[in-house]
């Protein structure tokens, strides 16, 4: 698999639009040390083992919130490292490869790019795109809640 | 006065204490400084004619990071760090600072640096080999103002031309090599009525038809296929439906897009090698079977043009230097800087002085800033520890600010990283900050003015350089100053 597919974000057709997992109820805060971004992909970007053995089951990631796609959203993307664009060094600004998609139980607050977060949620793997934003993601939170770190 | 300290001067020196006669004389910092000076007095000007030049930029390492490298690549390796010499800053280069602002920028941008290099001449901020009539996107401008580049002149005596890269080979410091544009980011396609102009990734495919470029390896497959096509990593962007991949095959090209295709590159056809969509990985984050080494490419590139007996010129960026430092993660900054290192030594290792001028240096600085009063062998990418009054190490004991808060060794004056908060009208604090979450590879260094992006600084940066002519390295010059002593190399009787 091409590891970039996941981070198109022009919008696309024939891929369900339904929310992955639904709702979730309840705080779903892992009790363990926050994981680090990196630790969910190998450098080839597939899924690392601690991703593809937690998959399914509430974690908590720390890493920055990408400035929101759509205001007033449940949705935005965690990166490992605050969002930096050089303005004149690049045409447009790519995702990182290592992203993870985030669906909040409810609409949120922003949140600086540069403020680091916690964001705890049930960890989904598989393409999904958004229906919304047309964001096709590989790898999600959802349920998710987050705090400041 | 004057004259009463020349009368002392002469005097001591009827009297001069031999060295070893003095009481530091077994200090091994004395025995090593005399050995600089045996090392430095054994220097013979080489005044050979340079067949081959091969210019080396790790993009953004100006005199700070360079030293932060130096104390990284150390660290690594064992040592304190601060007593680490990278291969480029042994006797046998000859070295110089660089005076990099552009025309009209005293901070530059890497477009106009690298054309200055490639051209002889101080260019405008964000515009690559144009004259000064030239203006920013103004594609109008063009036509009149393009200057001849080193390749071209060298390609005109016979020999061959690489480009190497760890960002897309057609951003500004590869695209330096071969392109004359207005705009820098006119990378894959030229605004609508500029039917004169030519993208950058165009005019790459262009010089290497014309013979002009022989090898170009790096990243930014994007720019060179058409929208809904892929290959290896990259995904097309091109709107003009052109695949410049397949025209570049088509007049007896190779490509390879990935470590395997690399390793199967035949020696007799024009190479062209992009392993990804955009810029290369991060030495940190790198998979050795998507992309090789950037000393695996000096070392396959240097291979490739060597079979030239007129000789080659060769241009190798460490692009991504400069990227990590815009994200203020001090530590792929440092990680790509090693990286470089090891490209320039395997490149000195493959090349003979005798016959080859190889020019070690930076387009421009950053903003990077270092802290103080860190005791030896405080880790670069950790705390300012404490000066021990034993020994030579480190206390390892955190220094605090009057904040009660322990600080980094190596800070950015802006950027990401910004302690200022917007949410708070601007207003900050500095958080704590544990060695762990500081040497974490994804940490970014605390700043204090707030930009999106961390900004380049106008800070000099230095020139190393060994081979025929490298002894014009000296001083303070300016940066199209570089050219000169290239052509000069190249063209001595």
């Amino acid at each position: 698999m091409l590891r970039r597919d996941f981070l198109s974000s022009c919008l696309g057709t024939g891929l369900s639009t339904a929310l992955p997992l639904g709702l979730l109820p309840g705080a779903l805060r892992a009790e363990a040390a926050p994981l680090k971004l990196r630790e969910l992909y190998n450098k080839d970007k597939s899924f690392s083992g601690i991703a593809l053995g937690l998959e399914g089951k509430p974690l908590t990631v720390e890493g920055f919130m990408a400035p929101p796609l759509k205001a007033d959203s449940t949705f935005f993307v965690l990166t490992k490292m605050p969002m930096s664009v050089c303005p004149f060094c690049e045409t447009e600004a790519d995702w990182p490869a290592d992203i993870l998609a985030i669906y909040t139980r409810r609409t949120f607050r922003t949140v600086s790019y540069s403020r680091k977060i916690e964001v705890s949620g049930l960890l989904e793997l598989g393409p999904f795109r958004d229906p919304d934003t047309g964001f096709l993601s590989r790898v999600r939170l959802t349920g998710a809640h987050f705090d400041i770190a | 006065m004057k004259t009463s300290a020349l009368a002392f001067a002469a005097a001591m020196a009827g009297t001069a204490v031999a060295a070893q006669d003095l009481p530091q004389a077994s200090s091994d910092w004395f025995t090593a400084g005399q050995a600089t000076i045996e090392a430095m007095l054994a220097r013979k000007a080489n005044t050979n004619t340079a067949k081959n030049v091969i210019v080396m930029v790790a993009d953004g390492n100006g005199v700070g990071t360079n030293y932060a490298t130096r104390l990284f690549d150390g660290q690594q390796k064992g040592m304190l760090g601060e007593e680490n010499v990278l291969p480029y800053e042994t006797p046998d280069f000859y070295t110089a600072l660089v005076k990099t602002y552009n025309i009209n920028a005293q901070t530059p941008d890497s477009a106009p640096t690298a054309g200055a290099m490639n051209t002889g001449v101080k260019q405008r901020f964000n515009l690559i080999n144009l004259s000064e009539s030239g203006i920013h996107d103004d594609c109008t401008t063009e036509a009149g103002n393009t200057l001849t580049t080193f390749s071209e002149i060298v390609t005109d005596m016979g020999k061959s031309v690489g480009i190497a890269s760890t960002a897309r080979l057609t951003h500004a410091t590869p695209a330096a090599v071969y392109a004359k544009t207005a705009n820098r980011n006119w990378e894959g396609a030229v605004p609508e009525g500029c039917d004169n102009s030519k993208d950058i990734a165009t005019q790459l495919i262009d010089a290497m038809e014309a013979g002009t470029i022989d090898f170009a390896m790096g990243g930014g497959g994007r720019f060179f296929l058409p929208e809904g096509t892929e290959v290896g990593q990259s995904k097309g962007r091109r709107t003009d439906g052109v695949n410049l991949i397949e025209r570049a095959e088509g007049f007896g090209a190779q490509f390879a897009h990935d470590t395997a295709g690399f390793d199967a590159l035949s020696m007799d056809a024009p190479v062209l090698a992009l392993f990804n969509d955009s810029h290369l990985e991060y030495e940190a984050d790198r998979a050795d079977d998507d992309e090789p080494s950037l000393a695996d490419i000096t070392k396959k590139a240097i291979e490739f043009l060597s079979q030239n007996e007129n000789g080659f010129y060769l241009e190798v960026e460490a692009g991504r230097v400069d990227h990590a430092s815009h994200a203020g993660n001090a530590y792929r900054t440092l990680t790509d800087g090693v990286a470089f290192a090891e490209a320039v030594a395997i490149a000195d290792e493959l090349t003979n002085d005798e016959d080859t001028l190889i020019i070690v240096t930076a387009d421009h600085e950053h903003a990077i800033a270092f802290n103080g009063y860190c005791g030896r062998g405080s880790d670069i990418l950790g705390l300012c520890m404490g000066v021990s009054k034993m020994g030579d190490k480190h206390s390892n004991e955190p220094l605090l600010a009057a904040d009660g808060k322990p600080y980094t060794v190596v800070g950015f004056l802006n950027g990401s990283g910004s302690v200022l908060r917007e949410d708070v009208n601007w207003v900050g604090a500095r958080g704590d900050l544990t060695q762990e979450e500081a040497t974490d590879m994804d940490y970014v260094q605390q700043a204090l003015v707030p930009t999106s992006s961390e900004t380049h600084s106008g800070e000099d940066v230095a020139v190393y350089a060994k081979g025929p002519w490298a002894h014009l390295v000296d001083g303070t010059l300016e940066q199209n100053v570089l050219f000169h002593v290239m052509h000069h190399a190249v063209t001595a009787e």
